[in-house]
């Protein structure tokens, strides 16, 4: 009874096996969505950017959350460090967003069989990453750009392009791209990928538990920190912002910058000129 | 004729973008170039740097320095020698994230005054991404993780990036063949009328979809290799140990080029910072 309560969760070493398997896959799946170009039809987007599916059918088949994180590593090191396409601590918002939505959906699922459930998680997982991007990404504008309001119809066609965009994703790329591949992928796959790894298949006894509190919880601490830092990353135009009293003197700390910075290169050119000679006559 | 003409640039086009155009460039991309002048920098002062050029312009709105940052990146992108592909990625990104907002702005009844402040974060958009295109493309794989290691990144992300470095292209061989072998064996449906072509084109994504599923079976299995072959030399036990750490950041060494290319950067916006109060 003892060996049965404890095979509830994978080993440290499945996780592992777990997280490079889905860094790899969907890394590579992000790859190619960043490197194919978008193309549009009429209004109606026909981006391929969603290959969301393939986190979200291994989370339900194993531990939910070494998928999710996997996954959202994998999209950061595939598609943006690889292609050095690296948006610094913006990153972190798609990387929270990612994982909170691939988790949940893992969670949700108890038995893979249940093809009602599966695409009730697919279709959630993907509705609150997207939603999530979008509320970051109104604000992400509203605070990036000086005087939002004062723009002339900046407001409205910000609001309007990323709800349509929102429902284009969700109903476009979540539907074809997200729901369906994961209805087909996760029976099929379900009873035959998990003894690869050297595990049981998910049913009552393996699974976690559905969504409670706490994963809410956690969730919507991790969103806060998403949101925090994108607009960190693109907010916060008055941190810096130079001070009218000190107007005068600013030209001549720019000076003063300019000519210690002259002073530090001259200082290592001459430096390195020395070391060179000095390994000459060494050698 | 014209049809013609049309008809090859788009052969020309679909040519381009086959998957071993793909892999050869974001092999390039990695491995490519760790003879330029900035591969050669060490990788903390290169992450130093970035950070400044990453972070500050996000912060700054005057348009002289946003300038000068920008032509800073242009040219450590340029000595970078970055592929030709990541560039365009990196344009047509630019034009998405601000350039496709003034048209719509336009539409809403926004007019040239709407330009000036998307103009502002184009540069600093545009600024961001060049400089992380510089050190993020421009550096070798195993650099750049062991410089994120120096800096206390966690050992997972530094395992992930050499990780992908190695696998990526026998992954994407792997999922080329897959692909060919279901067309070998498919039959597409005829895509001459606008009808056949959207057919076609689910088609193709089915196949997709499809291949992912030996994909997934394939890659399972090679994680576990992976995964057990970690294990075998201790892998875990070794990603918490300093010395392990220690041994593996000895190679890092800071000289006076990393120390020259430091100073003439700051160097060159003190200088855009004077302009900015000059003028």
């Amino acid at each position: 009874m003892m060996e049965l309560a404890k095979k509830q969760t994978a080993t440290q070493s499945q996780k592992l096996m777990v997280f490079v398997l889905t860094m790899a896959l969907y890394g590579l799946a992000t790859l190619f969505t960043e490197l194919i170009p978008q193309f549009q039809a009429g209004i109606v987007e026909f981006s391929v950017e969603y290959f969301l599916f393939i986190p979200l059918t291994l989370a339900m088949l194993f531990d939910p959350l070494s998928a999710a994180l996997g996954a959202a590593t994998g999209e950061l090191v595939f598609s943006e460090i690889m292609l050095g396409q690296f948006g610094g601590l913006g990153e972190l918002e798609k990387f929270l967003t990612v994982t909170i939505g691939v988790y949940i959906a893992g969670r949700m699922v108890k038995d893979p069989r249940n093809r009602k459930m599966v695409g009730i998680a697919a279709i959630t997982g993907t509705g609150l990453q997207l939603l999530m991007g979008t509320v970051v990404d109104i604000l992400k504008v509203q605070f990036a750009v000086e005087d939002f309001e004062a723009v002339a119809g900046l407001p409205e066609s910000v609001f309007a392009t990323e709800g349509f965009a929102f429902l284009n994703d969700l109903l476009f790329s979540g539907i074809l791209f997200c729901l369906l591949p994961t209805l087909f992928l996760v029976p099929k796959l379900y009873g035959k990928i998990e003894p690869l790894l050297g595990m049981r298949p998910r049913d009552e006894k393996t699974w976690l538990g559905g969504v409670n509190v706490k994963v809410v919880v956690g969730a919507v601490i991790a969103f806060a920190v998403a949101c925090a830092a994108e607009l960190l990353a693109s907010s916060g135009l008055s941190l810096v912002e130079w001070e009218a009293s000190w107007a005068e003197s600013r030209t001549a700390l720019a000076i003063g910058m300019v000519v210690a910075a002259v002073v530090v290169v001259a200082v290592l050119v001459v430096l390195k000129c020395k070391n060179r000679k000095e390994k000459v006559t060494q050698s | 004729m014209a049809s013609k003409t049309k008809k090859k640039l788009s052969e020309n086009i679909l040519d381009k973008f086959s998957i071993d155009f793909l892999r050869n460039q974001v092999l390039k991309n990695a491995y490519g170039n760790d003879d330029t002048v900035i591969a050669k920098l060490d990788p903390r002062i290169l992450l130093i740097w970035y950070l400044f050029l990453g972070l500050v312009p996000w912060f700054v709105s005057d348009l002289w320095f946003l300038m000068g940052c920008f032509l800073l990146v242009l040219v450590t992108t340029k000595l970078a020698r970055v592929a030709g592909l990541v560039l365009l990625l990196f344009g047509i990104g630019v034009f998405t994230q601000t350039g496709y907002l003034f048209i719509v702005a336009l539409f809403f009844g926004g007019d040239a005054s709407t330009i000036a402040p998307l103009l502002v974060l184009t540069l600093k958009v545009a600024t961001c991404s060049l400089a992380s295109v510089t050190v993020f493309s421009g550096l070798d794989p195993d650099r750049l993780s062991n410089g994120l290691m120096w800096y206390g990144c966690p050992e997972r992300l530094s395992f992930s990036i050499s990780y992908a470095y190695r696998m990526l292209p026998m992954l994407m061989e792997e999922f080329q063949n897959i692909l060919l072998s279901f067309r070998m064996r498919g039959n597409p449906p005829a895509h001459v009328t606008v009808w056949g072509k959207i057919k076609y084109l689910f088609y193709q994504v089915k196949v997709v979809i499809h291949a992912f599923y030996p994909l997934m079976l394939n890659t399972a299995k090679r994680s576990r290799t992976t995964v057990e072959a970690l294990e075998i030399k201790g892998y875990r036990y070794a990603a918490v140990n300093p010395q392990v750490k220690k041994m593996k950041l000895s190679t890092l060494k800071v000289t006076y080029n990393d120390l020259l290319f430091l100073a003439v950067s700051f160097l060159w916006i003190a200088l855009c910072v004077l302009a900015s109060t000059l003028f």
